[in-house]
């Protein structure tokens, strides 16, 4: 199919589109909150995609280059925004962003009281950098070897990362429990 | 093992504890605890892959730009056609063809490369028409024929062809979009249509500026 897109085959870049087209936008949409934004990020991933695609040597899966481009399009556009992409140091976070540090907690576990709609308006208010590793880690699958390749930061940097991201979000789920459980 | 070292540690943890891990979570509620939410979290964002879908014009723009830029090559001697579409690319094809023609001609025009036993006749100028005005053409799209006719009366004829085709292709677009305001693809056919009628009156006027 990438040979025939290759050759300018037009079914097949539309079979192509097709097997991949949710994913990314999956990822555009969970990282812009917006479904026209997601939607223009969508096709400029792919145009870029299937405008390099005679570039496309096999060196690594396909999904991996398509989302890695999907990645770089979605970060130039929190950087035209000025909001703050993958620290590339681990330290570098706001005292808001932090996650609080909860050893020795009283609260009662999450598990099992998690739903979906709820988590996905929490993805929403983590801080952009958090949200994309979560995003790709957690919701897409990737590994952190590839995570690293597409948002140009270390392994190590990856993994403390999706932890702090988990920890934050662990924070404003319970948050919004207790929220809940105060309201009358 | 403190919690303190053990949280430390808990970024590269995997689903295999050391000895010394797994004690510590055996006696410690507050990690124990922990690390069920940081699993309950990472499993509950699985279910949200891939879960949305684009609406259709994100491929037809994708499409569009791809046949723009060439990098769509049909094979010789396969004809590949949408059925539910068809109509709507001939129509969109017909006025970026005439728009297409048209440009041509201003520039061969603009060399003097069309012969003088060629060049059409000219039409008068600062006359509307009853038969445009009988096909309900608006008023400005005859007052920017009338432009026309005044700068290259050799290109009026053609404009007034390329308008009517965009205008009937607007009048498909609007009818198909009313019918179904939620039909995505008839919006982005509609938006289309403007757009080549806005490209019909650029050319016009930037002829006029010249």
């Amino acid at each position: 199919m990438i040979e025939r897109a290759k050759q300018g085959n037009a079914e097949a870049f539309e079979a192509l589109y097709n097997l991949h087209k949710r994913r990314v936008y999956s990822l555009c949409l969970r990282m812009t909150a917006n479904t026209a934004a997601a939607e223009d990020l969508t096709q400029e991933a792919f145009l870029q995609l299937f405008r390099k695609i005679g570039t496309f040597r096999g060196e690594s899966a396909f999904s991996t280059w398509l989302h890695r481009m999907a990645v770089n399009v979605v970060l130039m556009q929190l950087r035209k925004k000025g909001l703050p992409v993958v620290p590339l140091e681990e330290n570098i976070e706001t005292e808001e962003e932090s996650p609080r540090k909860e050893l020795g907690g009283d609260d009662p576990r999450l598990a099992g009281s998690i739903d979906r709609m709820q988590l996905q308006r929490s993805i929403e208010s983590l801080p952009p950098g958090y949200r994309m590793i979560f995003l790709l880690h957690d919701v897409e699958g990737y590994e952190h070897n590839e995570i690293a390749e597409m948002v140009g930061c270390s392994i190590g940097n990856s993994k403390s990362q999706l932890h702090k991201a988990r920890m934050k979000l662990r924070e404003i789920l319970k948050t919004s429990r207790a929220e809940k459980a105060t309201k009358p | 093992m403190t919690c303190e070292e053990f949280e430390r540690v808990l970024p590269e943890l995997g689903s295999n504890h050391s000895i010394e891990q797994e004690e510590h979570l055996k006696s410690c509620s507050a990690c124990s605890d922990l690390v069920s939410d940081l699993n309950a979290i990472s499993k509950q964002g699985r279910l949200l892959r891939a879960s949305e879908e684009p609406s259709p014009w994100v491929w037809n723009s994708i499409e569009v730009a791809l046949r723009q830029e060439g990098l769509i090559r049909e094979q010789p001697g396969i004809l590949r056609v949408h059925p539910a579409r068809l109509s709507w690319k001939l129509r969109w094809l017909v006025p970026a063809a005439a728009a297409g023609l048209i440009f041509f001609g201003v520039l061969l025009h603009e060399r003097g490369g069309i012969p003088a036993h060629e060049a059409k006749q000219e039409s008068p100028v600062g006359v509307v028409t009853a038969d445009l005005q009988a096909e309900g053409m608006p008023r400005e799209d005859m007052q920017l024929l009338n432009s026309v006719a005044a700068r290259t009366p050799s290109m009026r004829d053609a404009y007034e062809q390329n308008l009517r085709a965009v205008n009937a292709y607007i009048h498909d677009a609007e009818q198909s979009a009313h019918n179904d305001p939620n039909d995505e693809v008839a919006q982005q056919y509609l938006r289309n249509a403007y757009e080549q009628k806005a490209m019909v009156y650029e050319m016009a006027l930037d002829r006029s500026l010249q």
